[in-house]
C-alpha cells in the first residue's frame, strides 16, 4: 500500500553522498516474504523479535483480540445485558437490507465527496498553480492552510454550529449583509441540506491537508520536466495534465486513502453538528454503530456494521492504490 | 517565466484559500472576547473580555478535563512513540524469518479503524474492570498510535544509508547502541513528527472517551466541550470560550513545531 | 601477521551464484586491489572478508583464524565505506574516537591516536567540524583516518574514491598508497576503475561474472592477460579483438581477417581460427621501413579520439576494428583512408570458443 513516509535525515551529502556511477548493484534488503539468507556473523537478527515484542503484544491485545472479539459478536443478537441468540450472517444482512443502514452508507458515499475529492480538487488546483511559479512566503500559506487540521473536531462541530444558527450565526449574517438575505436558510436542519452542510465543515478542515500533500509532491517533480514541456510549447494548462497531474499520482493516492478513511470513520463531527438528524438524514455507519451499541442494546448490528466499516476501508484503500499504481506503469 | 497576471492569481488564490481557514478560528477568539452581556453574535469584536475564559474554566471544569487529556496524551505519546521506534528499527533495519507477515499484522492495525473495535473494546475492558480509568483511555490509543507509529518509524529507518549501521557494526557498537546513539539523533524530524502527529490525534480523539468513561473527573477535554455545549447551547462566549481552551494545547504545539512537523510531512517519500 | 586467505568461497543469494569458487592468498603488508565490472562479485567477496555477508560456501582466514563464523567486531578490521558512512551528528574527533571507544580504550590513548591520524591526514583543523561541514575530499579522508585510528590488521576499502572528482581522485589515489607503505597493513581495495587498479595494486584480482579471472601484478595481467576479459578489461583505451584465420606461412603464421593480412615472424602453434587483440599501442600509421612493423594494412578512418600529446584512431579495416596510436596530432577526418602497421609483439591471441590466452612461437622466445 502507498503511504506517506518520514522525513529522511537531513543528512549532510557529503557525509553520505548518493550512490555513485559504478557502484556496484548491491544485492536488496530482503523485507517481506523472502527467506534470509544464512546470517552474518554478529549481524543482529533474532533479538529484533525482542524489539517488536512490546509492541506487539499490545497491539495483539488491544486490536487483534478485540476486532476477531467483534467478528464473533456480528455473529449474535446481544442486547447487552442478556442472553443472546445466535445470529449467524444476519446482521450483516441488515447492513444490505435495513434501509436505515443502507442510507447510513449512502450518506457515507455522499460526504466522500466532501471529504475526499473536494479537497483534494482543492489541492489541486493549490498544487498547479505553485508549480508555475517560485511562490515567496509559500511555508506561511502551508502553515495557515493546514490549520483546521490539528483543531479537535469537537471543536470544529461546536464552531460550525455556531456559523449555521439560522438566527445569527455568521453564514446567515453574512448573506444577508451582501443582500442575499434569500439565500439564508436552517443549514443543519433542513433534511436536504443537512448533509452537504456537515460535508462543507469536512471540506474546510481537510483540503489544508490535501494542499500540503500535494504541494510536497510538486516540489519533487523535477524542473527539467517543466521547462521540457515549456520547450515543447505547452500552456499552463497542458503543463498541468501532461506532467504536475501525472508526477502527483502517489501524493494524491496518498490524499484520496487518508481523507476517505476519515470520512468512512466520521463520528464526532455528526455527533456533535446533528446526532443524525434532522430524522437520519446525517446518520452515517460510524454513529449507527455507537447509537446501535450503546443507546438501543443492538450489540451484534453495531460490531456487524463495524467490521463492514473496516473491510470497505481496506478494500477502497486497495481500490485507490491499485488504480494509482496501475497509472504509474 | 510566469506572467504577472498569472503570479497575482497564484497569490490571490492561496490568500482566498487561507482567509477561509482563518476565518471561522478568528471568529471564535473573537465569540470568545466578546462581552458576554450584549447581544452575542459569531464572529464579531467587540473588545477584548478575558472573563469568559475564567467563568468558563470554572463553570465548565476545564481544569479537570485538561488534567485527564494532559495524562493520558503524554502517556500514550512517550509509550507509543518509544515503542515504535523500537519496533520500525527492527522492521527497517533488520532481517529476521516472519518479518515480513509480522508487518502486514501491523499494518492490520492500521488500518482498522476504531468504530470497528470500540464495541468488543468496551466489553473487554469491562469485563478487566478498567472501563472508567485512563486505562480504558490510554491502552486502545497506544495501540492504534504503535501501528502507525512503527509504520512511520520503519519507514524513516529503511532511508538511513545502510552502510551506517555496518559502519557501527565493524566498530564494535551493538544494536541498542547503534539505535540509540548512531540513528536516533538522525531521526529527529521523523521522531518530532510522529510526535506531533501522536499529540493531535490522541488529544482529540472523542469516541473512545464517550464510550469509556462516564466519571466526570475523568472526561477528557474533547468530551467535556461536548458536554459544556449540552448544557450551553444558548450561552456562545462562554461556549467558544471553553472551545479556544480545548483546540489550543494542540494549537501551541503545532505552532511551536510546525517548521519541523510541515518538513517532515513535506520530505515524506510516497512510496508505492 | 595477518595473511588473508579465501578458499573455495561462494556466495549464493537466493539462486544467484555472486560469487563462485574464488581462492586467492593475500600476503601480510600486500596491496590487493579487487576490480570487475557492476555485479562481477568484487563488493561481495569484500563484504564476505568484512562479515557483513555470510559465505555461503568455503572459507575465508584472516591470520590464522577461519572467520566465518567470527562477527566483523573481532575480526580487528577496519573498513572504509563508499558512501564514507560518517556519523553525521558527530564531531570528526567523535567519528574517529567512536571505533575505540567501543572497544574501550583508555581515553589518552584515544586522543593519542586520534592526534596521530589527524596529523597523518591533515585533519587537525576539522576535529571540532560535524561531516556535514566538510568538502567530499575532507569527509574522504575522515573516513580514512577512522579506519587508521583503529591500526588493525586488515584494511578493507570499497570504491572509496568514487564519490570525489577526478582531480581529486588522482590525488588521493597517491595518498592511500602512501598510507598502506607507512603502515604496512594488508588491504583490500575494490573498485571498478582498472585505472585505480594498476596505479595502486601490488596485485591486482580480476572478478568478472562472480569469477576470479586472473590475479597478478599489474604488470603481469597487462603483459599476460589470462584470457579475452582481463585483456579487454585492463588497459585503457581498450584492446582491439577480431577474429582471423591463421595460415602457416615462411617463418611464422599469416593472419587474415578482412583487410588485415599479414605475416608475423616467429609466430607458431596457433589454431586455424583465433581471436586477436591488438594494444592500441601495437597499431601504428604505416611508415615504410620501420622493422618493427609488419603490413601496412588499409582501412577507414572510423573516429578520432585527440587528447593533444597523442592521439587514437578507430580504423575499420575491412571488418576488423583497430585502434592506431598517433604520436601528437593527427590530421585525420572520419572517413579518411589510413595506413598503418602492426608490431607483432603487442598481439594477443585468444582461442575464438574458451577466450583463454594461446600461447604463441612469440611468447615462448622471450
Amino acid at each position: 500500500m502507498s503511504a506517506i513516509e518520514p522525513a529522511t535525515p537531513t543528512s549532510p551529502a557529503s557525509a553520505v553522498a548518493g550512490g555513485a556511477a559504478g557502484a556496484e548493484a548491491k544485492p536488496d534488503w530482503p523485507l517481506g516474504g523472502t527467506r534470509p539468507e544464512a546470517r552474518p556473523p554478529g549481524e543482529p537478527r533474532r533479538v529484533g523479535y525482542l524489539y517488536i515484542l512490546p509492541a506487539f503484544l499490545i497491539l495483539a491485545g488491544l486490536i487483534l483480540y478485540p476486532l476477531g472479539h467483534a467478528v464473533y459478536l456480528s455473529l449474535w443478537h446481544w442486547d447487552g445485558l442478556t442472553t443472546g441468540t445466535w445470529a449467524g450472517l444476519e446482521n450483516y444482512a441488515d447492513v444490505v437490507s435495513d434501509p436505515a443502514l443502507r442510507s447510513s452508507f449512502a450518506h457515507a458515499l455522499v460526504l466522500l465527496a466532501f471529504y475526499a475529492l473536494l479537497p483534494v480538487a482543492i489541492g489541486l488546483l493549490i498544487a498547479g498553480l505553485v508549480a508555475r511559479a517560485q511562490v515567496r512566503g509559500l511555508a506561511f500559506f502551508r502553515t495557515v492552510i493546514f490549520l483546521p487540521q490539528v483543531i479537535a473536531m469537537v471543536v470544529v462541530a461546536v464552531m460550525w454550529r455556531m456559523i449555521y444558527e439560522p438566527e445569527n450565526g455568521a453564514l446567515n449574517e453574512l448573506l444577508r449583509a451582501v443582500g442575499l438575505g434569500s439565500l439564508t436558510q436552517s443549514w443543519l436542519g433542513d433534511f436536504d441540506l443537512a448533509l452537504p452542510s456537515v460535508g462543507g465543515i469536512a471540506t474546510w478542515v481537510y483540503y489544508g491537508l490535501a494542499m500540503v500533500l500535494l504541494t510536497a509532491g510538486v516540489q519533487k517533480i523535477p524542473q527539467s520536466l517543466y521547462d521540457a514541456a515549456r520547450v515543447d510549447g505547452a500552456g499552463p494548462v497542458r503543463e498541468f495534465f501532461a506532467v504536475t497531474l501525472p508526477g502527483l499520482r502517489g501524493e494524491i493516492a496518498v490524499a484520496l486513502t487518508l481523507t476517505t478513511i476519515f470520512a468512512l470513520r466520521n463520528f464526532d463531527l455528526v455527533y456533535i453538528t446533528t446526532k443524525g438528524g434532522p430524522g437520519d438524514a446525517t446518520s452515517v455507519p460510524a454513529f449507527e454503530v455507537y447509537d446501535r451499541a450503546f443507546q438501543t442494546g443492538q450489540v451484534g448490528s453495531a460490531a456487524a456494521i463495524g467490521i463492514s466499516l473496516a473491510v470497505v476501508i481496506f478494500l477502497i484503500s486497495v481500490l485507490i492504490n491499485r488504480v494509482a499504481e496501475r497509472g504509474a506503469r | 517565466m510566469t506572467s504577472r497576471t498569472e503570479q497575482t492569481l497564484t497569490y490571490t488564490i492561496l490568500g482566498l484559500f487561507s482567509l477561509l481557514a482563518l476565518a471561522p478560528i478568528v471568529g471564535i477568539v473573537f465569540t470568545a472576547l466578546q462581552n458576554p452581556d450584549n447581544v452575542n453574535a459569531f464572529g464579531s469584536f467587540d473588545g477584548i473580555h478575558l472573563g469568559n475564559f475564567k467563568d468558563a474554566w470554572e463553570q465548565g471544569n476545564f481544569g479537570s478535563y485538561l488534567k485527564s487529556s494532559a495524562i493520558v496524551t503524554v502517556t500514550v505519546v512517550v509509550v507509543a512513540g518509544t515503542l515504535s521506534i523500537l519496533s520500525g528499527y527492527a522492521f527497517g533495519l533488520m532481517r529476521f524469518r516472519g518479518s515480513g507477515v509480522l508487518f502486514y499484522v501491523f499494518l492490520l492495525g492500521l488500518m482498522v479503524p476504531m468504530e470497528a473495535m470500540i464495541v468488543p473494546l468496551y466489553y473487554d475492558l469491562r469485563d478487566l474492570s478498567l472501563t472508567d480509568t485512563y486505562w480504558a483511555l490510554i491502552l486502545p490509543q497506544i495501540a492504534t498510535s504503535v501501528a502507525f507509529g512503527t509504520f512511520w518509524m520503519r519507514a524513516f529507518f529503511r532511508s538511513v544509508p545502510r552502510s551506517l549501521v555496518e559502519a557501527a557494526r565493524i566498530d564494535g557498537a551493538t544494536s541498542w547502541f547503534t539505535l540509540w546513539r548512531v540513528l536516533l539523533p538522525l531521526a529527529k524530524p521523523a521522531v518530532l513528527t510522529m510526535t506531533v502527529l501522536l499529540f493531535m490525534w490522541t488529544w482529540n480523539e472523542f469516541l473512545l472517551a464517550l464510550v469509556m468513561v462516564t466519571d466526570e473527573g475523568l472526561r477528557t477535554a474533547p468530551l467535556g466541550l461536548s458536554f459544556f455545549q449540552g448544557r450551553n447551547t444558548s450561552n456562545l462566549t462562554l461556549l467558544a470560550a471553553g472551545s479556544v481552551i480545548v483546540a489550543t494545547p494542540v494549537v501551541v504545539v503545532y505552532m511551536f513545531l510546525q517548521r519541523h512537523f510541515i518538513r517532515g510531512m513535506l520530505s515524506g517519500a510516497v512510496k508505492g | 601477521m595477518a595473511e588473508v586467505r579465501f578458499i573455495d568461497v561462494d556466495k549464493r543469494y537466493g539462486g544467484v551464484d555472486a560469487v563462485r569458487g574464488v581462492s586467492l592468498d593475500i600476503a601480510d603488508g600486500e596491496f590487493m586491489v579487487f576490480v570487475g565490472p557492476s555485479g562481477s562479485g568484487k563488493t561481495t567477496a569484500l563484504r564476505m572478508l568484512a562479515g557483513l555477508e555470510s559465505i555461503s560456501g568455503g572459507q575465508i582466514t584472516i591470520g590464522d583464524r577461519v572467520v566465518n563464523d567470527v562477527a566483523p567486531r573481532e575480526r580487528d578490521i577496519a573498513m572504509v565505506f563508499q558512501d564514507y558512512a560518517l556519523y553525521p551528528q558527530m564531531t570528526v574527533f567523535d567519528n574517529l574516537a567512536f571505533g575505540l571507544r567501543r572497544r574501550k580504550v583508555p581515553k589518552d590513548e584515544i586522543a593519542r591516536r586520534v592526534a596521530r591520524a589527524a596529523e597523518a591526514l591533515d585533519l587537525g583543523r576539522y576535529l571540532r567540524r560535524k561531516p556535514g561541514q566538510l568538502s567530499g575530499g575532507q569527509a574522504q579522508r575522515v573516513a580514512l583516518g577512522r579506519a587508521l585510528v583503529r591500526d588493525p590488521q586488515v584494511f578493507l576499502m570499497d570504491e572509496p574514491l568514487s564519490n570525489l572528482d577526478a582531480k581529486l581522485r588522482t590525488q588521493t589515489r597517491g595518498e592511500i598508497k602512501r598510507l598502506q607503505q607507512e603502515v604496512g597493513r594488508t588491504t583490500v581495495y575494490v573498485t571498478h576503475d582498472q585505472v585505480e587498479a594498476m596505479t595502486m595494486g601490488d596485485r591486482i584480482a580480476v572478478m568478472n561474472d562472480g569469477v576470479l579471472e586472473q590475479v597478478g601484478t599489474p604488470e603481469e595481467l597487462y603483459e599476460r592477460p589470462a584470457n579475452r576479459f582481463v585483456a579487454g578489461f585492463i588497459g585503457s583505451p581498450a584492446m582491439a579483438f577480431f577474429d582471423a584465420d591463421v595460415v602457416a606461412a615462411d617463418g611464422g603464421a599469416r593472419l587474415r581477417c578482412g583487410a588485415v593480412d599479414v605475416v608475423l615472424p616467429g609466430v607458431g602453434g596457433l589454431p586455424a581460427e583465433v581471436t586477436v587483440g591488438v594494444r592500441p599501442e601495437c597499431a601504428r600509421p604505416w611508415e615504410e621501413g620501420d622493422g618493427r612493423l609488419v603490413g601496412p594494412v588499409s582501412g577507414v578512418v572510423e573516429y578520432v579520439e585527440a587528447l593533444g600529446r597523442e592521439t587514437f584512431v578507430g580504423v575499420d579495416a575491412g571488418g576488423a576494428r583497430v585502434v592506431v596510436h598517433c604520436e601528437g596530432r593527427a590530421a585525420l577526418q572520419p572517413g579518411d583512408a589510413i595506413e598503418f602497421g602492426i608490431a607483432p609483439a603487442g598481439l594477443r591471441f585468444f582461442a575464438c570458443d574458451s577466450g583463454l590466452a594461446l600461447p604463441t612461437a612469440v611468447e615462448a622466445a622471450r
